[in-house]
């Protein structure tokens, strides 16, 4: 009885010793927070009549210098809410794993973020975005003003989750000093990137993303798609395993293993792509709009006005680009879900998006914008009515809230096909089998 | 009266009670809650599976949104629909609302219901899962979803076999409306083992772990060949030791995702100066080798482990060393024992203890390698260099799937366990070796 007794005694102490520190721990956090409010009501009194809000804004690394001036328009704009902007990992699955940590303990640390194209039905799914509709009605914004595609990646089980906020696909670059007439096929690119490789002072005919990432699923699907095949049909049926496909997959192994991409080309992300186009080292390159801007950087780039951009080369099935791009979300448990839409709209709406456009290099999802006199100005490409052509018709990644887990069954497998350790049949059966498990659980 | 006292005994157990529960509360709660995480099918993102539930439960956040809109839109089929369509839609109206009254039967239920409504008027989350979560009857919810689905098919094929677009169209939103409330209706999703059963015949897993495996023994080979030899030379007296002591102990310092992004520059291969040098060495066939093949990226990864963690095994080596007598090597060579001989027959048997040990540590930290192989090579190239943590990963947070990642961290600790058992039994049968002699 006595040694129940003491027990009993260190156990009460060590439970409130751990209480006093949850209390401490709890009593700080209220401190901070009433300080806060203390401050921002001062602010209130001397500036505005309305209070001040602070919305926290996350994203991935932004190179370009456009999103502060985003925001800098925005609080200049709606001077009663702040905006606090947080940086995320470039790499996109890094991006999305920390949203899902932080959105699954349901935080409401970050107000509104943006999305990559894929995670829309993943998040809307598990209840981490706050849908948009009763917003976008009481607004009047109308979607048939923005491009169908877009607007449809942001969309799940009849509801709108995300806004559009810039578009992307898959572009063909070329060196226009190099190159007269470019490449219509994926048969003539590799004539031609073998041929002209090394003139100029190149080193490789092309530059891809083939790395074990979300940027090899996007390579490795227009490749599918111009050669006629793909991975999940419209009836939600997995439909990877035909004879496209593996055909695909083998001209993909074709350029891989030649001898005019890097020989490090299994570790090429965008980046990498990036800074070997802008040191001149390469003729062609598949990357996304965005490395125009770079491309035309006097500071940066050794290939100022040498970069013609084209659509990427067709197979039997003709040619076909990879829908990217980013939504605007916002957080399910924001505490100011008012201020974020505000900023939302801002951000999505003409005048944001024509900041991300002319700043930023990053195509518009709103189509009026494309007939902007500065919006035009800013890129060829966006005057560039083919251009324009190959956004609208872009093929979207499979749709569906286990997207991460069918990208990583992709990856894992292309890569292997890539590396030699699978046949081009191989990886296409494996592909097959395994989202058909993936999709059945 | 005796004043209230501990024996000895007591008082011994008394001390280390504390402790117990700490250790209960940090180690083995933890593992504990992974071993039950993994019977359930259970994953965050699917709202459906996102809680453990050994019965029957109820959504109310979902199911009280949705009912919202229910009444409203069969209200509106019934007045746009004609002939037995409308007995239809009016009899589904009804039984719907009979099933909600018995639902609400529940006093429980019904207060709830009514806090959830007003919180969804003003797009207040819910976040309380007691609030959000009931349970409820399980007959009760297996009729309720049931019923559900096959309104929503009777409506789905009065939608197909309807010409009027518009009148058709509205249909089949009723028709989703209601297949999507009968999924916030949520089964039990406890599934015993099979989740175990599913990595036994994974064939990824076996070669997560395969990789983890030979990524241990190698690396740590390595290491305590290397760690030996640097802890043997730091341990003679010269000028500068503690210069040099001091500077082998770098790498260790370095955080492990910085030291991984370094040697990320130094492999690459166009500008990577290791890369370069092995290739003019000859050691690779060329210096894109090192991050682009399954080979080459598990040599990178083991060459940066080695790299990072020899020192670790030096420092305890050399703990061990400095307990060796030196009278013992002065007798030896009084006796005529070359160096090597000393090193054979005294250095390493009063070492064993030492090198168990610091191989426990080390073989245990390798088989939970994650942040080095994330950061350098993510698993890649052809998943070559997936460890079985990374895979943990990747289900865990990538895929929220929480069951089927708590089976992979409970294979993780099992393989800890079997490690830790092994190596403490020879370090254990070596000390009471060492006490019989």
């Amino acid at each position: 009885m006595k040694l129940w007794k003491s027990a009993l005694v260190s156990f009460g102490l060590l439970l409130l010793v751990l209480f006093l520190a949850a209390c401490s721990g709890g009593n700080e956090e209220t401190t901070d927070d009433s300080g806060n409010t203390d401050t921002d009501t001062e602010t209130t009194d001397e500036n505005t009549e309305e209070e001040k809000v602070t919305i926290v804004y996350a994203r991935g690394v932004d190179t370009t210098g456009a999103n502060e001036k985003l925001v800098a328009a925005f609080e200049e704009a709606h001077p009663n809410i702040d905006v606090e902007f947080r940086e995320m990992p470039a790499d996109t699955g890094q991006q999305h794993d920390q949203y899902v940590t932080a959105f699954s303990a349901q935080s409401a640390e970050i107000d509104v973020f943006d999305a990559d194209v894929i995670w829309p039905a993943e998040f809307a799914q598990a209840n981490y975005a706050l849908e948009l509709d009763r917003f976008i009605e009481a607004d009047g914004i109308n979607m048939d003003d923005y491009f169908p595609g877009a607007v449809a990646a942001g969309k799940f089980n009849g509801k709108q989750w995300a806004m559009p906020k810039f578009t992307d696909a898959g572009m063909l670059y070329y060196r226009t000093d190099i190159v007269d007439t470019p490449p219509k096929t994926w048969d003539e690119l590799i004539e031609q990137a073998s041929s002209l490789n090394g003139e100029a002072g190149t080193q490789f005919g092309y530059l891809m993303q083939a790395a074990q990432y979300e940027g090899l699923v996007c390579n490795a699907i227009e490749f599918i798609a111009s050669y006629g095949g793909q991975i999940i049909n419209e009836n939600n049926e997995v439909v990877a395993n035909s004879p496209e496909t593996v055909k695909a997959i083998k001209k993909m192994q074709e350029i891989v293993g030649s001898d005019f991409v890097p020989d490090n080309i299994l570790n090429f992300m965008e980046t990498e792509t990036e800074t070997a186009w802008i040191e001149g080292q390469a003729v062609f390159a598949r990357n996304w709009p965005y490395m125009q801007a770079s491309s035309n950087d006097t500071e940066r780039s050794k290939v100022v006005d040498n970069v013609g951009i084209t659509t990427l080369p067709a197979g039997d099935a003709g040619s076909a680009a990879t829908l990217g791009g980013w939504m605007t979300m916002i957080n399910r448990y924001s505490e100011h879900p008012e201020a974020a839409w505000e900023f939302v709209k801002f951000m999505t709406g003409a005048e944001g998006q024509k900041i991300t456009a002319t700043e930023g290099g990053s195509a518009p999802t709103l189509k009026a914008l494309y007939d902007d006199a500065e919006v035009q100005e800013a890129s060829p490409l966006f005057a560039n009515p083919e251009f324009v052509k190959v956004l609208e018709a872009a093929v979207p990644r499979p749709v569906t809230p286990i997207y991460p887990e069918i990208s990583d069954i992709l990856q894992i497998e292309l890569s292997k096909a890539l590396t030699g350790d699978q046949t081009a049949e191989d990886a296409a059966a494996n592909i097959q089998t395994k989202i058909e498990e993936a999709m059945s659980e | 009266m005796k004043k209230f006292q501990l024996n000895e005994k007591q008082l011994g157990y008394a001390m280390v009670i504390p402790s117990l529960i700490l250790v209960f509360v940090v180690t083995l709660w933890p593992v504990a809650q992974s071993m039950w995480n993994s019977l359930f099918d259970y994953r965050l993102n699917d709202p459906t599976r996102s809680q453990k539930m050994l019965d029957a439960n109820i959504d109310l956040e979902r199911y009280a949104d949705n009912y919202f809109y229910i009444g409203n839109q069969l209200e509106a089929l019934a007045s746009s629909a004609s002939g037995e369509n409308t007995e239809k839609v009016k009899d589904i109206q009804q039984n719907i609302e009979s099933y909600h009254e018995e639902l609400l039967s529940d006093d429980q239920i019904k207060k709830d219901i009514a806090i959830i409504d007003e919180m969804l008027m003003k797009y207040q989350p819910v976040t309380d899962s007691e609030l959000k979560y009931q349970q409820i009857d399980n007959d009760f919810a297996v009729d309720y979803r049931q019923a559900l689905q096959s309104y929503q098919e009777d409506l789905t094929a009065i939608a197909e076999s309807t010409s009027d677009d518009q009148l058709s169209d509205q249909f089949e939103q009723t028709a989703g409306l209601l297949g999507a409330t009968s999924n916030t209706i949520l089964k039990s999703n406890f599934i015993g083992l099979d989740n175990y059963v599913k990595y036994f015949k994974d064939k990824r897993m076996w070669q997560s772990l395969w990789n983890t495996t030979f990524f241990t023994i190698i690396s740590v080979g390595f290491e305590l060949v290397l760690g030996l030899a640097i802890a043997l030379l730091i341990n003679r007296a010269f000028k500068g030791r503690g210069l040099i002591r001091a500077s082998v102990l770098i790498p260790w310092a370095i955080p492990t995702a910085v030291a991984a992004m370094m040697w990320g520059f130094l492999y690459d291969g166009q500008s990577g100066i290791v890369g370069h040098y092995l290739e003019v060495l000859n050691i690779i066939p060329d210096a894109s080798w090192l991050l682009s093949t399954s080979d080459g990226a598990m040599f990178s990864v083991i060459l940066a482990d080695v790299w990072k963690t020899t020192p670790y095994m030096a420092l305890l080596l050399l703990a061990g060393l400095q307990t060796i007598p030196m009278s013992l090597y002065e007798a030896a060579s009084v006796d005529g024992a070359t160096k090597t001989q000393q090193f054979w027959s005294i250095t390493l048997p009063l070492l064993k203890s030492s090198i168990l040990v610091a191989l426990l540590f080390r073989t245990l930290d390798a088989f939970r390698v994650f942040d080095l192989i994330y950061v350098l090579t993510g698993g890649g190239p052809a998943n070559a260099t997936e460890s079985i943590s990374i895979y943990a990963y990747e289900t865990l947070f990538a895929q929220q799937n929480f069951g089927e990642g708590s089976v992979l961290s409970v294979i993780v600790f099992i393989c800890v366990a079997i490690i830790s058992i092994i190596y403490v039994k020879l370090i254990g049968s070596e000390l009471i070796s060492g006490k019989t002699r």
